[in-house]
């Protein structure tokens, strides 16, 4: 229940600003290098602001706006545009503590990386992002082309973030590797050819040949390197790392690949998209079980009764701002908990009725406090959590089956003695009363 | 027959008795009035508040029982207890005693007196005392005489020993259970004097109420058939007995098999085949008995006794076979830990950990009875005496409630009232004795008991050599008419003899007024520093309810340290209600009490696993124990730390436990020697073991206590040792509440890391510790 709180806080932001195409707010803070101009990035920023949002710009070393006020998030989203600025350019609010605390705090991040050995490098650590030395970027000799080896065209696979298929990107900066950590979404992944050199001469190819041959320890090459990360918190906010900040640029939004524009505009447009939690974004909306042949929920559920557990999901939907029910989880779970599931089984679309899952079972042979737990983590799409705490108890005193046929021969038993009792006080009253004082007088004898 | 002083000669016998009737009413009024306002000092001085840890679920249980009734208690599903098992507890508890605080409830509501149920609770121990006095005279005057009841009745009504477990507040099943317990053995000794079917069911009916009220009816259940097998080993079998056995056992089993906790075990546990095979027993020597009487044949008896002996080999094998086919239930542990002392130790350490489960101090008898524990074996020899039916009772129960108080501090309480009645038997005689101005001739003595010593009738004895108009020994007389079986004459010959011939030798000068107000000032003397003693040891040791503590201010004053209150009122206010709190079993009742929230283990320590893992997480390290804390859902991990205050009732003395208990399940991972240090002590300051330090009950004990001293040498007052000036660190658990005196403090665990690190890592990240750089793992070699 408690992951409900950040979708109601959403939902409230959202009445707030109904125009907004974001699910979590409108508000954006550009944090811009002055060394970068903002011009050169004006079809990125145009297309979010033709989206709705509110861009505020500021440098690294303003003190207003500031990101975090009162210990309350200023802004909905934070776009960090200074990959080269050193820790003393950054005013006091932005540091790679700061920015955790934002993340949070709900605010989604959108990162730019770069080459040189920056705050931010350590804070990519934490995302379990591993970045190569300082000055090695991703460096390709394939294809054939008229840029520098490290300005590289990277073809662009179809992922939950990029949902449709987009010509190759221009890429310049530094890759990384990932880390173990499973909230990690790979948005674009290096060419197979590319790797990553501390120099754009060819200078030190035999350096990489000799790495390459050691097993890859160490080393940073092929497509299992990340040039755009994504990483979904717990908490439902969204990070996305990118390894350099051109791809953003005007400049390689309007180059061309073999002769075709390049992807960058779309695929700048899609990531922002992602991380400002426009797309992928899925809710609970409401969580409710009953007893079948019932309609309203019980305090506690009895041992072996018939449950029916029913979600309702939406999605959002950036297009109308509008939450709109959703059936298309074909593999969302229902646990029914306790220290372990007890039960796990699939929670299934109703047909019929648009975003409502639901499932019947029988509720197993013990008590307990149990836990109707629905956990649906994955890739690309923020996590739906819930948990509904229920007790399941004994049957009562009067549940239980009142006659038992196994228990006959007590039965009987109980019968016979009250008869023979009867009859014996009977006969015992009626009968001779000589008899009586004789065994009396034995009595007392 | 000359008196040793004047008695009023124009009184009638009928205004006589009138007015030891009227006197003995009021002085058991005044008994229970004495009983009942002893027992008021922790209302006095501390207020109207549930004392201990038992007392506290008991009460709960009763507001329930107030508010919704007695089915909606008996189907209570407690979901906040055990967390998250749950617990059954209408099927898990004696209902006895909030019943019986629930109809009183009811009572006084339905004639509109509006009483707090918490004042019925804190009450009910003091006016059962009350009860408790009434029926051990009852019990008394069966064995002796009214005085010597009245005596008894003084005795149980303040001794210490009784008082301990009965103080207002102290709202425990044992308040009602010893009232029980008396009135149950008052009912079959009753029974058993006249053959009564009456008495017997009676004794059934309270031994009911004494099932469905404590664990300790076991007692009950091995008393009475003890004591039926001795009468019979002793050849007394007879109808008064058969009648009397078989309508208790009949009605008591049947009726005991209704309250839930205990349902078939009456049929189904070693515990209970004691009763069932003297039941047995009994309905073959009455066949027996019936055969005799109508069959003559000399052969036919002999073999009716070969098949009465073989029938009894036959019950007993049957029992045996039972028990190895598993359909009777072995001896539990608790039972074995009766006889071996050391058992619950090695075995079972839940058990062993409970401090009233320890075996008995021996200054702790003179506490508890001071005078009594002398007068003990005199009345216990004064039994043998006589050696009525009732009288091979008590003795019984002296000799077995004697071994049981010396093993296990807890059954002084079954000891206490046997030897208040026997106290009051010796000290009655000694009183009887010296009171009684009758001054007998030596020359009419010597020729009535030399007449005497060849018969055997006993009664006739007492009564022709004391022919006065004594009330007393009239009654005593017709008290002692005994059913005289052959060993029982013989005694009471050989204790007349005794008597007569003391008597004989001694001169006159003994019976003079002088000599016997001598020995009664002294004997007076005594009651009055029993007295003294009892109020002392009541106001100083018992009468404190734990909850709260009491210390001395450097003027005299009282002051009261509230810490657990304050912990518990802090959890309640500030914790949403479905947050659970993790403490030792200890607490568990005291935090569902007063705090309101769930709890992982408490004080009904039905499941030793779950205990286990409790002690698993407090031992272990932060890592380890985090998923573990994870997993039940805790939210708070609750503490009581008493190295500030010098509180030597904490967690860490009592650490040693937890981590016997979770090495009991986890032999694997939690070893009691690693938390010593190499030389074997077991020690928290700076040489304490390493796996001692990382622990979590370690950690959260000592956390931010050194910096309370500002740079001086910290102090754990508790143990007398000095502390490391750096103290541990938490990286998984956040301080919530440190109470005023540091008694109890209160954890937070934090949730998981928003950024899936594990939160030693982001601690350090916040605190702005660089990490390691890593690099990108390890793949296969590519085939070339």
């Amino acid at each position: 229940m408690l992951s409900l709180w950040p979708l109601l806080a959403a939902l409230v932001s959202l009445s707030i600003s109904s125009y907004a195409k974001s699910s979590t707010g409108d508000s954006v803070l550009v944090v811009l290098d002055p060394s970068l101009q903002r011009d050169n990035f004006s079809i990125f920023f145009k297309g979010l602001e033709a989206n709705g949002y509110d861009l505020t710009f500021r440098a690294p070393k303003d003190v207003q706006p500031a990101v975090i006020q009162d210990d309350h998030a200023e802004f909905s989203h934070v776009i960090l545009f200074a990959p080269e600025a050193k820790s003393p350019c950054y005013s006091q609010d932005i540091t790679p503590q700061s920015l955790v605390t934002l993340l949070e705090k709900g605010t989604n991040l959108l990162v730019a990386l770069s080459t040189k050995q920056t705050p931010l490098t350590s804070l990519a650590a934490e995302f379990s992002l591993i970045l190569p030395p300082a000055g090695t970027p991703l460096v390709s000799h394939f294809p054939e082309r008229d840029t520098p080896s490290t300005v590289v065209p990277v073809n662009v696979s179809v992922n939950p973030v990029v949902p449709s298929s987009l010509p190759p990107v221009w890429f310049s900066g530094t890759p990384f590797a990932f880390g173990n950590n499973p909230l990690l979404v790979p948005i674009l992944n290096a060419s197979p050819e590319s790797f990553a050199a501390d120099s754009d001469r060819d200078s030190g190819a035999d350096a990489v040949y000799d790495a390459a041959e050691k097993g890859g320890e160490g080393f940073w090459a092929g497509s299992s390197l990340g040039l755009v990360a994504g990483f979904q918190t717990l908490g439902g906010a969204r990070a996305t790392w990118v390894g350099g900040i051109e791809l953003f640029s005007d400049e390689y939004a309007e180059k061309t690949i073999g002769g075709i524009k390049s992807g960058n505009e779309p695929f700048a447009a899609d990531v922002a998209s992602w991380t400002f939690q426009e797309s992928n974004v899925l809710r609970i909306e409401s969580v409710a079980h009953h007893r079948v042949n019932e309609t309203l929920p019980r305090e506690t559920y009895t041992i072996n009764d018939h449950v029916t557990f029913s979600a309702q999901v939406s999605k959002y939907n950036p297009e109308t701002s509008a939450w709109e029910p959703y059936s298309g989880i074909s593999d969302l779970q229902l646990e029914f908990t306790m220290l372990d599931p007890h039960i796990r089984t699939s929670l299934i679309p109703v047909p019929g009725e648009p975003g409502k899952y639901s499932v019947t079972f029988r509720v197993p042979d013990r008590h307990g406090v149990f836990k109707f737990v629905l956990d649906y983590k994955r890739k690309g799409w923020n996590f739906l959590e819930s948990t509904t705490v229920v007790p399941v108890v004994p049957p009562r005193h009067d549940e239980y089956p009142r006659f038992l046929s196994p228990a006959w021969p007590y039965y009987a038993g109980a019968i016979s003695t009250s008869i023979g009792f009867l009859v014996f006080s009977a006969l015992w009253l009626t009968g001779d009363n000589q008899e009586q004082k004789k065994s009396k007088s034995a009595k007392s004898e | 027959m000359p008196f040793a002083y004047q008695l009023p000669s124009d009184v009638s016998p009928a205004t006589v008795a009138n007015t030891s009737s009227l006197l003995r009413i009021i002085a058991l009024a005044l008994i229970s009035g004495a009983a009942i306002a002893s027992r008021l000092f922790a209302v006095i001085n501390f207020e109207s508040i549930i004392h201990e840890f038992d007392p506290w679920f008991n009460y709960r249980a009763t507001k329930v029982i107030a508010e919704k009734g007695f089915y909606e208690f008996w189907n209570w599903f407690d979901p906040t207890a055990w967390y998250p098992l749950g617990r059954v507890v209408g099927g898990t508890i004696y209902p006895g005693l909030m019943a019986t605080s629930g109809v009183i409830y009811s009572l006084l509501h339905a004639i509109n007196l509006p009483v707090d149920i918490r004042n019925i609770c804190v009450l009910l121990a003091p006016g059962f005392s009350a009860l408790t006095a009434w029926s051990t005279y009852m019990f008394t005057k069966e064995l002796k005489d009214e005085s010597a009841g009245l005596l008894a009745a003084v005795f149980i009504g303040i001794v210490p020993g009784y008082i301990s477990r009965s103080v207002a507040g102290s709202y425990d099943n044992e308040a009602i259970a010893i009232f029980l317990l008396m009135f149950t053995f008052f009912c079959w000794i009753k029974a058993l004097k006249i053959g009564s079917a009456f008495y017997g069911s009676l004794a059934a009916l309270f031994y009911f109420y004494m099932v469905a009220a404590w664990g300790g009816y076991a007692f009950i259940t091995n008393m009475i058939p003890l004591h039926a097998f001795a009468l019979i080993l002793m050849g007394r079998f007879s109808s008064r007995l058969y009648v009397a056995y078989s309508s208790w056992y009949a009605i008591g089993t049947l009726s005991s098999m209704q309250v839930p906790f205990v349902g078939f075990q009456p049929v189904r546990t070693s515990e209970h085949m004691a009763a069932l095979g003297v039941f047995g027993l009994l309905q073959i020597i009455a066949f027996a008995e019936l055969v005799r009487t109508h069959v003559s044949s000399k052969q036919f008896q002999s073999l009716l006794y070969a098949s009465v002996v073989g029938m009894g080999i036959t019950g007993a094998l049957a029992i045996i076979g039972l028990t190895y086919k598993g359909w009777i239930a072995p001896w539990t542990g608790r039972f074995y830990s009766l006889w071996d002392t050391g058992y619950a130790k090695k075995y079972i350490p839940i058990i062993a950990s409970v401090s009233e489960h320890q075996p008995t101090a021996w200054p702790s008898f003179f506490m508890d009875l001071q005078l009594l524990i002398f007068l003990f074996p005199a009345g216990v020899i004064m039994c043998f005496r006589q050696l009525r039916d009732e009288h091979v009772f008590v003795i019984i129960y002296a000799v077995v409630a004697s071994y049981f108080a010396g093993v296990m501090v807890r059954l002084m309480l079954t000891l206490t009232p046997v030897v208040c009645v026997t106290a009051a038997v010796a000290f009655s005689s000694l009183l009887d004795t010296y009171i009684d101005p009758a001054e007998p001739d030596v020359l009419e003595d010597d020729s009535n008991t030399g007449q005497d010593a060849p018969t055997s009738g006993t009664s006739t004895a007492v009564s022709t050599s004391s022919p006065a108009p004594s009330l007393k020994k009239a009654k005593k007389a017709a008290a002692a008419a005994p059913p005289a079986g052959p060993l029982d004459g013989l005694v009471s010959t050989v204790t007349a003899a005794v008597s007569s011939s003391k008597k004989a030798g001694k001169p006159r000068g003994v019976f003079g007024l002088d000599t016997r107000i001598a020995v009664l000032i002294n004997a007076l003397g005594m009651l009055f520093f029993f007295v003294m003693h009892c109020t002392y040891v009541t106001s100083t040791a018992y009468s404190s309810p734990s909850v709260v503590l009491a210390s001395t201010n450097p003027d005299g004053s009282q002051h009261i340290i509230d810490d657990f209150r304050e912990a518990y009122y802090w959890l309640r206010q500030n914790t949403p209600e479905t947050a659970v709190v993790m403490s030792w079993w200890d607490y568990g009742y005291q935090i569902a009490g007063m705090a309101d929230r769930p709890t992982l283990v408490d004080n009904n320590t039905w499941n030793n696993t779950h205990i286990a893992t409790v002690g698993k997480a407090m031992s272990s390290s932060e890592e380890v124990a985090y998923p573990i804390l994870r997993k039940h859902d805790v939210d708070y991990v609750l503490i009581i730390f008493g190295g500030l205050l010098g509180y030597s009732g904490d967690d860490i003395n009592k650490f040693l436990w937890m981590v016997r208990i979770a090495q009991g399940v986890w032999p694997d991972e939690i070893q009691e020697p690693n938390y010593f240090t190499p030389k074997g002590e077991y020690r928290v300051d700076e040489a304490a073991s390493s796996t001692m330090k990382n622990s979590l009950m370690y950690k959260m004990s000592y956390y931010r206590f050194a910096e309370l001293f500002g740079g001086n040498q910290a102090v754990d007052r508790v143990r007398g040792q000095q502390m490391p000036k750096v103290g541990p660190t938490l990286d998984y658990l956040d301080e919530a509440f440190t109470s005023e005196n540091w008694i109890v403090r209160i954890y937070q665990v934090k949730k998981d890391d928003p950024l899936g690190r594990d939160l030693k890592t982001a601690n350090a990240f916040a605190q702005g510790k660089k990490r390691k750089r890593s690099k990108p793992q390890v793949r296969r070699k590519a085939v070339s």
